[in-house]
C-alpha cells in the first residue's frame, strides 16, 4: 500500500509537469519538469516520506527494465545509419576522452584554488 | 495434425497480438541478464542491460517477431519511464547536501563540462559527416537514459541511436576516468565521483560505488545535475541553431 501511495505522488508530480509543458509549450520532456518540481519541493519541506523513497527507490531499481526496448531497437535500426558509423565512433570516443579530461582538470584544479583560499583566509 | 503444427508455429505472432508477450519477454531477458552479468563476475565494461539487451533482441530475432509490434507492446513499460524519471528527483535531492561542501568547483564545472560534453560530441560527428538525425541522437550522449529519452524526443533524434551512443559512452567514460585520473595524479573521491556522474551517467556511478560510499554519492549528484542542466539547454541550444 505504501509503495502505491508514493506512486501515486510521483504520477501527480509527472502530470503537473506535463500540465506545465503542454500549457507554457516549455521544450523539456514533462519528465524532467517533474523531477525538478520533485526537488523543489523536497527541498523546501526537507525531508522524504517513507510512501515516496519506497516508492521511488522501486521504480529506479527496475529502471534498466524499462529503458530495454529502447536499446533493442539499436540492433532492429542499425542499417538505417549505414555510412554513419565513424562518425558515430569518432563522436563518442574521442568526445568522451575529451569532456572526461576537461571534467577532471576543471574540478581538480577549482578544489585546489579553493584549499588555497581557505587556507589563506 | 498439420493444422496444429501450423497453429503452433504461428504462435509467436498470434501470441504478440496482445502487450503481454512483449512484457513477458522483456522481463525473462532483464533477469536472465542480470544472471548472467553475476555469472561472469560482474564486468565493468559489460553493464546488465547490454547482455539483457543482447537476449531479448536474439530472442525477437529467433521467434523472428514483428520488431514494431514488439516495440508496440513494450510502450507499456515504456509509460511507467515518466513517473521513474520524476523518482530520480528524491537520490538528487538526497545528495543536493554534498553541493554545499564543495559548491564552488560543483557549480563552476558543471555548466562548463556538461556543455562541452554536448559540444565535443556534435562538432566531431558533424565534422566527419553526420546527418542532423545522428547529431541530435548523439548530444545527450552523457545524459542518463530516462532523461535523455526525453531530451531525444525533443530534438527530433532516433532514440535506439541514442541508446547504444549513451551505453558506450558510459562504458568509455569509466575507462577513461580511471586512465585520466592515474595519468593526472588525481586521488580525490569527490572529483573522480562527480566525472564519472557527469559523464558516464548510471554505468559511471555504479563504478563510482564501487571506488568509495563518498565517490558513489558525488556521482548520482553530477549524475542528476547534469541530467537538469542537459534538458533543460540542449532544446533551446537546438533551437537556435
Amino acid at each position: 500500500m505504501s509503495m502505491l501511495r508514493g506512486f501515486l505522488t510521483l504520477v501527480l508530480c509527472f502530470m503537473l509537469g506535463e500540465a506545465l509543458r503542454l500549457v507554457f509549450l516549455i521544450p523539456v520532456s514533462s519528465g524532467v519538469l517533474g523531477m525538478i518540481l520533485m526537488t523543489i519541493t523536497l527541498m523546501l519541506k526537507g525531508s522524504v516520506s517513507d510512501d515516496l523513497a519506497t516508492a521511488s527507490q522501486g521504480l529506479i531499481s527496475v529502471l534498466v527494465l524499462l529503458i530495454m526496448p529502447g536499446v533493442v531497437g539499436v540492433f532492429f535500426s542499425a542499417d538505417q545509419f549505414s555510412g554513419q558509423w565513424l562518425a558515430v565512433a569518432g563522436a563518442l570516443l574521442v568526445g568522451t576522452f575529451l569532456s572526461v579530461l576537461t571534467t577532471l582538470l576543471l574540478m581538480a584544479s577549482l578544489v585546489k584554488a579553493g584549499q588555497r583560499r581557505a587556507s589563506d583566509d | 495434425m498439420t493444422d496444429l503444427l501450423e497453429r503452433f508455429l504461428a504462435l509467436p505472432n498470434t501470441l504478440s497480438a496482445s502487450p503481454i508477450l512483449a512484457i513477458g519477454l522483456t522481463l525473462g531477458a532483464f533477469f536472465a541478464g542480470n544472471w548472467l552479468f553475476r555469472r561472469m563476475g560482474r564486468p565493468l565494461w559489460l553493464p546488465p542491460v547490454v547482455l539483457s539487451a543482447f537476449l531479448l533482441s536474439a530472442t525477437i530475432a529467433l521467434l523472428s517477431l514483428d520488431y514494431t509490434r514488439y516495440q508496440q507492446g513494450a510502450q507499456w513499460l515504456m509509460l511507467l519511464l515518466g513517473p521513474a524519471t520524476v523518482a530520480l528527483g528524491i537520490p538528487l535531492y538526497q545528495q543536493m547536501h554534498h553541493v554545499r561542501a564543495l559548491w564552488r568547483p560543483i557549480l563552476c564545472t558543471l555548466p562548463i563540462a556538461a556543455s562541452l560534453a554536448a559540444v565535443y560530441a556534435v562538432v566531431i560527428a558533424w565534422a566527419l559527416g553526420a546527418t542532423p538525425l545522428v547529431l541530435a541522437s548523439l548530444a545527450p550522449k552523457s545524459v542518463t537514459a530516462p532523461i535523455a529519452i526525453g531530451i531525444t524526443e525533443q530534438l527530433g533524434g532516433s532514440v535506439p541511436l541514442m541508446m547504444g551512443g549513451l551505453l558506450v559512452t558510459g562504458v568509455v567514460a569509466t575507462l577513461f576516468v580511471d586512465l585520466l585520473s592515474r595519468a593526472l595524479s588525481i586521488t580525490d573521491d569527490r572529483i573522480l565521483g562527480f566525472a564519472l556522474g557527469l559523464n558516464g551517467h548510471a554505468v559511471g556511478t555504479a563504478r563510482a560505488f564501487e571506488i568509495s560510499r563518498t565517490a558513489g554519492a558525488f556521482a548520482s549528484l553530477g549524475m542528476g545535475l547534469t541530467g537538469v542542466f542537459t534538458a533543460l539547454i540542449l532544446p533551446l541550444a537546438f533551437r537556435l541553431w
